[in-house]
């Protein structure tokens, strides 16, 4: 099969292994910077101790070369850096990093990235159920809704390995910070569920300081509000029929669009999820 | 190119007691950084309240690195050092004698 980016053409050596829609909304290759990305940070009014705990927590993140106490640097697929989130040590702790956004027009947006994640390697342990799992959330509002669909590969919970990919179309409630502004703290344990087909065994290799990368690709079609297509290595899931977190359009939020990587911890350690490079793009 | 620059909130909002570390920070591909202390709430800070730099190769073992700031007494008071030659982690480690506790912002802004 051909991708789009190589139809006709001697294939882009930076666009070939990915499989873009026709317009690239961006491509980010973290050897060249930070480019754009930044911490989630949670509403509050008055004082930083209004902000909810889920999103207090939360750290910003960094480039990483990836190196090891044991092997020395590993660097990452193309070029010496990737983007790295880091949660606090703690199990249920986690880090969520954004871009922020609004769609030029309503179309089905395809984010796609090489990713890995792994624990801090403070054990000279396998350490594979350490991170319990990572995910990325869109955060779209149209005309009349707000629309929060999220995904996450749960890797293990509560010591035990799962492998599955998981979604979540209910949440709580909305919490008032004051002034006018709300917070919703939908990251949560609460309210995953089993996407049909979504088991998968992910390669982690042999250590914690071992690292491979993985592709990853969802779409989302503005239009419908509904999911398209996830594709993680070989597996390709339908998610056309699933649901997702839905609430009123809400004000100054109009042509939302960001892109929220997450990662938690399942044990008293650390979880890093990295980014080789991240591209999105859409068919408007 | 401009040299990439990147300012990171390493505390935003932390109730420091003696001993509190911020979360480590990979800046290898920066060569110099400013970071920056200020207090959000005085809490019973006082004469003495230091925050100490560490670096690391791994981000789990810790040296000095030999610069310290003075953390400010009076809430918006502000401190910096100038760093560079750091290597890979970063990070401040509080010294708050006498059970003092403060309500801290700190940021590291980092500079290719």
């Amino acid at each position: 099969m051909i991708s789009t980016s190589q139809a006709g053409q001697r294939p882009d050596i930076n666009l070939s292994r990915f499989d873009p829609l026709p317009r690239i909304m961006f491509y980010d290759d973290f050897s060249q910077g930070m480019s754009g990305w930044t911490e989630l940070l949670g509403n509050y009014t008055g004082s930083l101790r209004t902000m909810h705990p889920g999103y207090k927590q939360f750290t910003p993140p960094m480039l990483s070369n990836l190196t090891q106490w044991d092997g020395g640097t590993h660097g990452a697929l193309t070029g010496s850096y990737a983007l790295k989130l880091a949660s606090r040590p703690g199990r249920g702790s986690q880090t969520v990093s954004l871009k922020r956004m609004t769609f030029p027009r309503a179309c089905t947006m395809q984010l796609e990235c090489f990713f890995t994640y792994k624990p801090e390697a403070t054990q000279l342990e396998l350490s594979d159920s350490d991170v319990r799992s990572w995910g990325v959330v869109f955060d779209v509002q149209d005309s009349k809704h707000r629309v929060l669909p999220q995904v996450r590969y749960l890797n293990a919970l509560d010591g035990k390995l799962q492998n599955k990919w998981q979604y979540k179309e209910q949440s709580v409630d909305f919490d008032n910070v004051g002034d006018r502004t709300v917070t919703i703290y939908h990251y949560g344990e609460e309210n995953w569920k089993d996407i049909p087909g979504g088991h998968q065994l992910i390669c982690y290799n042999e250590i914690p300081t071992k690292v491979n990368w993985h592709y990853f690709r969802l779409g989302f079609d503005i239009r419908t509000l509904r999911y398209t297509e996830l594709q993680c290595n070989d597996l390709v899931l339908d998610l056309s029929g699933l649901g997702t977190l839905k609430f009123d359009a809400m004000p100054n939020l109009q042509n939302l669009f960001n892109v929220i990587p997450f990662v938690d911890s399942d044990s008293d350690r650390r979880a890093f999820l990295y980014f080789d490079s991240i591209l999105l793009s859409g068919d408007w | 190119m401009l040299a990439e620059s990147y300012t990171a909130v390493i505390a935003r909002g932390e109730d420091w007691v003696d001993g509190s570390t911020t979360e480590p920070y990979e800046a290898s591909w920066a060569r110099e950084a400013i970071i920056m202390v200020r207090t959000l709430e005085a809490g019973t800070l006082g004469a003495g309240a230091k925050a100490h730099v560490q670096i690391s190769l791994d981000g789990m073992r810790w040296v000095d690195e030999g610069t310290s700031l003075a953390i400010p007494t009076e809430v918006d008071g502000v401190s910096m050092a100038r760093l560079g030659h750091f290597g890979h982690y970063l990070r401040l480690r509080a010294e708050l004698p006498d059970s003092m506790t403060g309500f801290m912002l700190a940021t590291l802004s980092l500079k290719a």
